[in-house]
């Protein structure tokens, strides 16, 4: 089961999009878990997540972004413009950053070079940067909107019935997830970080009926499993965007086991539930804006460390690892912080710069993670 | 950081050196010319400023005076703000709250000082502020982290929506000193209704928090009149802009630097528009002379700064394009968009004008005004799209016609180095020769000024615009 797991996590075009696509329905890229891919999946279209997984080269992303921009939009630059997202239909960009929010313009110029490589649905998504009566309002705009534009470009429409159906089906994926962090937890977990992320991972990238059923029956294997981890040292995994199960392979082949995180591909993602009661749209831009807080939110310093002090206690780490990737400021300041507040509390940490893309540090990142579990021994 | 650095506060260093910075052209010629020997790390700047007669002197002194009163705040029972420079202050002195913009200080720091702010910026890196964030921002945070100025009660900013690393920096600050917050956030839009009623709401909201903490409440009489103030300075600013498009420009080019410089941490202010009547006074007299605003008076070329200007130790850009008789034709910080404004001619939406007719009005023009100002005016959306900043320096082009288009920025700046290739593409397309220097304006240890410099000169030198 886990190979079919990292098949999909490693692959773009997994065997479940392209039975997806073959059945005649769309597929619609999204950069962020700022976006309420439920009104995606409830126009029957697939939700897919953008990720730069299989990037070999810059040479596109850097011809439009400038240097000092982090690699994960320029990687996702790159594969569109080698028409490796061609089978998109169409693509929302998010300003979950600066860097993030420049891939609008980036695509679209890039596109005037490298034919066919712009969908024919690119939409932008604002996304507020605080939590306020106005900003929820101004954010359930945005998702209507969001919703009027599929509904027009893709000749569908989105019912509310439809809406609360991918609520409920979401909302299920998450405690699934949920549940799945339990065993994570464990004085014994029964799965390590490098798989539980191939599923995180293939969460953004198939159906969610289909993911469910798949977790469900993984959940009930592993609830089972006598094979359990012991010895390694428990880490938590903070910071910039991962979505690469090898670097948390890195890690914990140094004698770790990576028990939590909070991590937008990770936690983030399914922690909070959409309410099921009352106006779906409405429902879902309260729990977007409000879900667990991305550094790209201004100003909720307090409730972040809150949340990372929470599971850190929850899942007993020895360390926590506060990773970023390099010109990533909003999460390397915030690191920064962090890591004077929880070494207060007598949580250790490590501070760590990396590239997105591949591993090709990996004997740094190595060296770094020996040197940290030693400290920590 | 070097013990040295601890031993004089940031701030009252630099208010010291430019207190006496101010005094220097009320003595004797002689004693002023003596005086430069000893000031050997800036006395270009300066002078710069001197030979410019009353407006530069002027300047000296208004800049003398905000770093006295940001000094002095608490010893007046005055609340101080950290603000980012594109934040409009006159909100803040109606409530008698010194506004300390970092930026501003961290040009004054880069300019004056010999090792410039590197210390600040690196001590900032040392608590756990990445060193690819702004240099503009963490020139001088990195004296208000250390407790090497005076403390700052709360932290007031509007780049959220604008510029992460800007506010980024005020997040940490906020969250490293521990001091309540308030940002005004912006959409990606500026001109549709909802963005308008997204803008009113942010800014009453600031009003509120601004009254929570300094326990009072909005001095309406006091606001009417620093915006009468402002108004004034509005209607000044357009005229310099209206004088500085001749040509050749009357508008010296350190001009450029006083007025918005000025205006980040004095608008609103009467020494503020005593400056700009002086500045006006002098570019027309230029103008009527048909001289240019150059120390020669003539006019070789025009350049546009489609963004930020370099603030190199001693201020050698403003020396470099006035040596080779250049005309400065603004940068993105010159523009305010009042809506009587040149740049606002046919685009009246996106200007701003501000009304003192009730309550309700004045909150409303001033939250205009905010999301007018430079930067987060045009760089919230993509930079293509209307009135934003492709739109925005192709109408400065028209109006100012430049023979050439220079991106100077800094290393952090993620909103402008994530698309400013295309845009410097498009700008080549609609035939402005355009240059962007791979520099960092608060930070010479990036690329030297001497490199920026050669490169500007060959810029200049093979498209052909001085030969």
């Amino acid at each position: 089961m886990m190979n079919e797991w990292k098949e999909i996590a490693n692959t773009m075009g997994n065997t479940y999009l392209r039975k997806w696509k073959e059945s005649g329905r769309a597929a619609v890229g999204y950069p962020c878990t700022y976006v309420p891919d439920e009104v995606i999946y409830a126009a029957d279209i697939l939700p897919y997540r953008l990720r730069g997984t299989g990037t070999t080269s810059s040479s596109i992303g850097d011809t439009y972004f400038g240097p000092v921009i982090c690699s994960f939009p320029k990687c996702v630059l790159q594969l569109a413009g080698e028409g490796r997202f061609n089978f998109l239909d169409g693509t929302i960009i998010v300003p979950g950053c600066d860097s993030m929010r420049r891939l609008d313009e980036c695509w679209r110029k890039a596109a005037d070079d490298y034919k066919g490589i712009l969908p024919g649905f690119f939409h932008y998504f604002g996304v507020p940067h605080k939590v306020t009566d106005y900003s929820l309002m101004w954010f359930y705009e945005e998702t209507l909107k969001l919703k009027e534009k599929l509904e027009k470009h893709f000749g569908v429409t989105i019912t509310d019935k439809a809406l609360k159906g991918a609520i409920s089906v979401y909302n299920e994926s998450r405690k699934l997830l949920m549940q799945l962090d339990k065993l994570r937890v464990k004085d014994e977990p029964v799965i390590n970080g490098e798989d539980a992320l191939s599923i995180i991972l293939a969460s953004t990238a198939i159906p969610r009926d289909e993911f469910n059923k798949m977790l469900r029956k993984t959940l009930s294997q592993l609830e089972t499993k006598k094979e359990t981890i012991k010895g390694k040292k428990r880490l938590m995994l903070v910071g910039s965007i991962n979505d690469d199960p090898e670097f948390m392979k890195v890690i914990e082949d140094c004698g770790a086991v990576i028990v939590t995180d909070t991590m937008c591909f990770g936690s983030r993602s399914y922690s909070d539930l959409t309410e099921e009661e009352g106006d779906p749209l409405f429902a879902l831009a309260k729990r977007y804006l409000n879900h667990a807080y991305c550094p790209r939110m201004f100003g909720y310093y307090k409730p972040r460390l809150k949340n990372i002090m929470d599971r850190a206690k929850e899942a007993k780490v020895d360390g926590i690892i506060l990773q970023n990737i390099r010109f990533c400021d909003l999460h390397g300041s915030e690191n920064g912080i962090f890591e004077r507040d929880l070494e207060k509390e007598g949580i250790p940490c490590m501070r760590m710069e990396r590239e997105y893309g591949p591993l090709t540090e990996s004997g740094r990142v190595k060296m770094r993670i020996d040197a940290f579990l030693e400290r920590i021994s | 950081m070097r013990k040295e650095t601890k031993e004089y506060n940031f701030d009252w260093n630099m208010w010291t050196i430019l207190e006496n910075a101010s005094k220097t052209a009320d003595g004797f010629r002689k004693e002023y010319e003596t005086l430069l020997n000893y000031i050997p790390n800036y006395r270009n700047v300066l002078d710069a400023f001197v030979k410019h007669g009353e407006p530069g002197i002027l300047f000296l002194k208004i800049i003398a005076k905000y770093s006295n009163d940001c000094v002095r705040a608490h010893i007046e029972g005055r609340k101080t703000a950290g603000v980012t420079f594109c934040f409009a202050t006159p909100v803040l002195y109606a409530f008698n709250i010194q506004p300390v913009t970092l930026e501003p200080w961290s040009v004054l720091g880069t300019v004056v000082l010999k090792r410039g702010t590197s210390e600040f910026l690196d001590y900032c890196s040392e608590l756990g502020f990445t060193e690819t964030s702004c240099s503009s921002q963490r020139g001088s945070l990195g004296a208000y982290l250390c407790d090497l100025a005076t403390k700052l009660d709360f932290v007031v900013y509007d780049s959220p929506g604008i510029c992460d690393t800007n506010a980024n920096s005020f997040a940490f600050a906020a969250s490293y000193l521990d001091i309540p917050f308030y940002q005004l956030n912006y959409p990606s839009t500026l001109t549709d209704e909802r963005a308008k009623e997204y803008h009113h709401a942010d800014f009453k909201g600031l009003i509120s928090f601004l009254e929570e903490q300094t326990g009072r409440k909005l001095d309406m009489e006091k606001l009417r009149e620093i915006m009468k103030e402002n108004k004034r300075q509005d209607e000044l600013t357009c005229e310099l802009l209206d004088l500085q498009r001749l040509k050749p420009s009357p508008m010296p080019p350190i001009y450029e630097l006083m007025l918005y410089g000025g205006r980040f941490m004095m608008n609103g202010t009467k020494e503020y528009t005593q400056l700009l009547e002086s500045m006006v006074a002098h570019t027309r007299k230029k103008a009527e002379a048909g001289k240019a605003g150059t120390t020669s008076g003539n006019e070789r070329a025009r350049g546009l700064f489609c963004y930020i200007d370099h603030y190199t130790t001693d201020g050698r850009l403003w020396d470099f394009l006035d040596k080779r008789d250049i005309s400065h034709m603004g940068s993105i910080l010159f523009n305010f968009w009042q809506k009587d404004s040149l740049y606002a001619a046919g685009k009246e939406d996106e200007g701003y004008n501000l009304e003192d007719e009730s309550l309700e009005a004045i909150i409303d023009s001033l939250a205009d005004q905010m999301s007018r100002m430079p930067m987060v005016k045009q760089i919230r959306g993509p930079y293509d799209a209307p009135g934003m900043w492709l739109d925005d320096t192709l109408g400065a082009i028209n109006i100012m016609k430049p023979d050439f288009v220079v991106y100077m920025g800094t290393m952090g700046c993620r909103n402008t180095w994530g698309m400013v290739k295309p845009f410097v593409r498009d700008l080549e397309k609609h035939g402005i020769p355009t240059l962007y220097i791979y520099a960092d304006s608060f930070d010479d240890r990036v690329q030297s000024w001497e490199a920026v410099a050669d490169k500007l000169e060959e810029f200049l030198k093979i498209r052909k615009i001085i030969t």
